[in-house]
C-alpha cells in the first residue's frame, strides 16, 4: 500500500501532484464533460447547435412511446441470447486444451488462437459480409455446394416460410427474415480468443489432487467436466457472461457496418446504440440521442451492479 | 509441469488425438476466413468466380486454342496469333497494373498446361497497397502517438497514486474508477459537440487526445497494482542517492515494469488499431482517414474487385502480424491479462 504521509510532508512533496494533473484534465475534458453534457442535453430539444430549448422529461416520455427503440430493445435481447450459445465453443475448447497431455502442444493452440485477434478486428468484419454476399459469398457457394440449398427449399416449402427459392441467391443481409439467423451464423464457429485464454487460465489453477481424487473414483471425461472443470471455472464463465451482455448492449457497430445505419431492410437489426446513432448523426435530433444515450446508460449501470455485487474476479 | 502432473489432468486411459483431431477442426475452421482473404487476392473477379476455393495454380491452361466450330465473341478478339501475343503482353500488364483478358471466356478451349506466374494478379496488391498505404501511415501515426503517450501519463499517475497517499489522492482516485462504470456509448454525441468547439473535428489530434483520455483509467489501475507491488527498499535507496520523483520513475518504476508496460502498450495498440467508431464521426478528409474509416469507405465506394479488396485487408493487417512476430508470448500473455480486468 502506498504509505501514508502527514500534512508537513505532504506539503513539501507537493509537485508530486504535477504528476497526476494531466491524466485528471484529460479526463476531466473528455470523459466526465461529455457525460454530464449528455444527462443534460438530455432534457433539451438540441439539434446540435447553438440554439436549444428545455423541454423537461419530453424526450423520456417520447423514448418510452417509442416502438423502434423498444423492437431494438427487442432484437438486442435476441442478440445477446445468440451470444451466450456462441460461448459453449469457447468453453468446449479451453477444457479440450487444458487436458491435453503435451504443453509444447498446448502452447501451439494458445497461439493459434492468438492468430485471429492479429487482424483487424474490422477486416474480419469485411471478410464476413464477404462470405454473406448473395452472388459471390462463400455462404451460397456452400450451401449449392453441398446441396444444402436443397434441403432448405425443401424445408421452407414444408413449413411456407417464403424465404429460400430455387435459383435465387440467397440475400442473407438483404432478406429482412435472414438478417438475425445471419447474426447468428456470424463469426462461426465462434471461438473468441479472449473467452478461451481467460478459462484456460482458470483451469489452470484447478489443483491436480481434485483431479486425482476424480481419477481414483473412476469418473469419466464428460463427468469430470460438469463436476470438476464447469463449477471451478464459473467465475470466469459468470465473468465473460457479464462482459459479453454489456459489450453486446453497447456495441452497433457491426450493425452499422453490415446492415447500415437504418439497421437493415425492414429495420430488423436495429439496436438500441444504432438507434441512437442514427437519430443523432441521421436525423440531427442530438437531444432525444442523448435521452436514448441516458436509457441505455441505466441497462448499462443495471448490469454493471450486478457484475460488482454477484462477481467477484479472485486474482 | 512435469509429465506425471500432466497425466493426472487428463485420463492415463484417454488418448490424445481425438481431442487434437476437435481443436484443429475448430481452428481450421476459424482460420478459414483468412485463408479466403490470402487466396482471393491473388485472384480476379473472373478467376475467382472460376474457383473459389483453391489457390490458383501456377500454369495458365485457357486461350492457347480456340474452337474454330464456334463463332468468335465479342470479346474483342480476332485471331489466334492476336491471343499469343496478348499472353506474351501478360507478364507485362501484371507489375503495369491493367487488367487481364477475361479468363471465363466460352470460346476458349483448355489446352496445353503452360507454367505461368501472370495468373496471380500482383496488380491487386500494388493496387491495395496505393489505397490503403496512406491510411496506414495516419494509423501508425495516432497508434504510436497515442500509445506512447497515454502509457507516459498513466506511469506518472500511477506513480502519484502507488507512492504516498497523499491528500486527496482518494478522492482523485474514486473520480478516476467511477468512470470504470460509466459506459462511453452515451458520450458519443456530447463528445463529438466538444471536439466541434475546439475545431479538432476531422483532425487526427481528436483521435489520439480521445484515444488518450480513454485509456488513462484502465492503465493507471493496472499500474498502481503493479509499482506498490514493487519493494520500498528501491525507492527509498533511490531517495536516499537524492533522485528526484521523475528520476525514480526513470530509473527505478520503468526498469522493473518492462514487462507489464509491455503488455498495456501491445493493449493500448491493439485498440487504437482497431477503432474506427470515433474516426467515422470524427473524420471528413480523405487524407486523414485512419485504416478504420479508410476500410469502410473501400467496402462502400468502389466497384467491387474482391480480389483487390482482400489484398488491401491483407495489408491492413500486416503491422499487426509484424508486431506478432516480434512479441508472440507478450501478445499471449497480454490477451489473457487483459481478459482478466474486465
Amino acid at each position: 500500500m502506498a504509505l501514508p504521509l502527514s500534512r508537513q510532508k505532504a506539503l513539501r512533496e507537493w509537485k508530486l501532484y504535477f504528476f497526476v494533473i494531466p491524466s485528471v484534465l484529460l479526463v476531466a475534458t473528455f470523459s466526465y464533460f461529455p457525460a454530464m453534457s449528455a444527462i443534460y442535453h438530455s432534457f433539451f430539444d438540441w439539434q446540435g447547435g447553438d440554439n436549444k430549448q428545455l423541454i423537461g422529461w419530453a424526450n423520456f416520455k417520447r423514448a418510452l412511446g417509442d416502438q423502434v427503440l423498444w423492437d431494438s430493445f427487442k432484437t438486442v435481447s435476441i442478440l445477446i441470447a445468440f451470444n451466450v450459445v456462441k460461448m459453449i465453443p469457447s468453453i468446449l475448447i479451453a477444457v479440450l486444451i487444458h487436458r491435453l497431455k503435451s504443453d509444447r502442444a498446448q502452447y501451439l493452440y494458445r497461439v493459434a488462437l492468438v492468430v485471429p485477434m492479429i487482424v483487424p478486428g474490422l477486416v474480419t468484419l469485411f471478410i464476413w459480409k464477404f462470405f454473406f454476399d448473395p452472388n459471390l459469398g462463400v455462404l451460397n457457394n456452400i450451401l449449392d455446394f453441398t446441396g444444402m440449398k436443397t434441403l432448405l427449399v425443401n424445408i421452407d416449402q414444408f413449413f411456407g416460410w417464403g424465404v429460400f427459392f430455387d435459383n435465387v441467391p440467397v440475400g442473407w443481409l438483404s432478406q429482412p427474415e435472414l438478417i438475425l439467423p445471419a447474426l447468428f451464423i456470424w463469426g462461426f464457429p465462434w471461438i473468441g480468443t479472449v473467452g478461451v485464454l481467460i478459462y484456460l487460465a482458470g483451469l489452470q489453477s484447478i489443483g491436480q489432487e481434485v483431479y486425482e481424487a476424480a481419477e481414483l473414483d473412476g469418473v469419466g471425461p464428460f463427468k469430470k467436466f460438469l463436476y470438476i472443470e464447469l463449477p471451478l471455472i464459473l467465475t470466469q464463465v459468470r465473468l465473460s457472461l457479464i462482459l459479453l451482455m454489456i459489450g453486446t448492449l453497447k456495441d452497433f457497430g457491426n450493425q452499422l457496418l453490415l446492415l447500415g445505419d437504418a439497421g437493415g431492410p425492414g429495420g430488423v437489426g436495429m439496436v438500441p446504440a444504432l438507434w441512437m446513432y442514427n437519430r443523432a448523426f441521421i436525423a440531427g435530433e442530438f437531444g432525444y440521442a442523448c435521452s436514448i444515450g441516458m436509457i441505455l446508460f441505466l441497462f448499462i449501470l443495471g448490469l454493471t451492479y450486478v457484475n460488482n455485487k454477484y462477481v467477484r474476479v479472485e486474482k | 509441469m512435469s509429465g506425471a502432473l500432466k497425466d493426472a489432468v487428463g485420463s492415463y486411459k484417454q488418448k490424445d488425438w481425438p481431442k487434437h483431431l476437435v481443436i484443429l477442426a475448430f481452428i481450421i475452421i476459424e482460420l478459414f476466413p483468412f485463408y479466403m482473404m490470402m487466396q482471393v487476392s491473388f485472384k480476379d473477379n473472373a478467376s475467382f468466380i472460376q474457383a473459389p476455393w483453391l489457390p490458383t495454380p501456377p500454369f495458365s491452361v485457357t486461350e492457347t486454342y480456340v474452337d474454330p466450330a464456334a463463332p468468335v465473341s465479342a470479346a474483342g478478339v480476332e485471331s489466334p496469333a492476336e491471343r499469343v501475343k496478348q499472353r506474351a503482353a501478360r507478364w507485362s500488364e501484371v507489375f503495369s497494373g491493367e487488367v487481364a483478358p477475361p479468363r471465363g471466356d466460352p470460346t476458349f478451349r483448355e489446352g496445353e498446361l503452360r507454367f505461368d506466374l501472370g495468373v496471380y494478379k500482383l496488380n491487386n496488391w500494388v493496387f491495395g497497397l496505393k489505397l490503403i498505404g496512406p491510411y496506414i501511415a495516419n494509423t501508425v501515426f495516432v497508434a504510436v502517438t497515442g500509445t506512447v503517450v497515454t502509457l507516459a501519463l498513466a506511469i506518472l499517475g500511477a506513480y502519484f497514486f502507488a507512492r504516498y497517499k497523499m491528500p486527496f489522492s482518494g478522492a482523485i482516485w474514486g473520480a478516476f474508477m467511477v468512470l470504470m462504470l460509466l459506459p462511453g456509448v452515451a458520450n458519443l454525441v456530447p463528445l463529438f459537440t466538444l471536439l466541434k468547439d475546439l475545431s479538432l473535428l476531422n483532425t487526427l489530434w481528436a483521435l489520439i487526445i480521445v484515444g488518450i483520455a480513454g485509456g488513462q483509467v484502465f492503465n493507471l489501475f493496472v499500474l498502481r497494482n503493479f509499482i506498490e507491488d514493487l519493494p520500498k527498499d528501491l525507492f527509498e535507496a533511490a531517495e536516499i542517492d537524492g533522485a528526484s520523483h521523475f528520476k525514480q520513475i526513470v530509473n527505478v518504476v520503468i526498469p522493473m515494469s518492462g514487462p507489464i508496460i509491455g503488455t498495456l502498450a501491445i493493449l493500448a495498440f491493439l485498440g487504437k488499431w482497431n477503432d474506427y467508431l470515433l474516426p467515422l464521426v470524427v473524420m471528413r478528409d480523405k487524407e486523414l482517414f485512419t485504416l478504420g474509416v479508410g476500410l469502410i469507405y473501400l467496402d462502400g465506394e468502389y466497384v467491387k474487385n474482391w480480389g483487390q479488396i482482400m489484398a488491401a485487408y491483407f495489408i491492413a493487417s500486416i503491422p499487426l502480424i509484424v508486431i506478432f512476430l516480434f512479441c508472440m508470448r507478450l501478445f499471449v500473455r497480454g490477451l489473457s491479462a487483459g481478459a482478466v480486468k474486465g
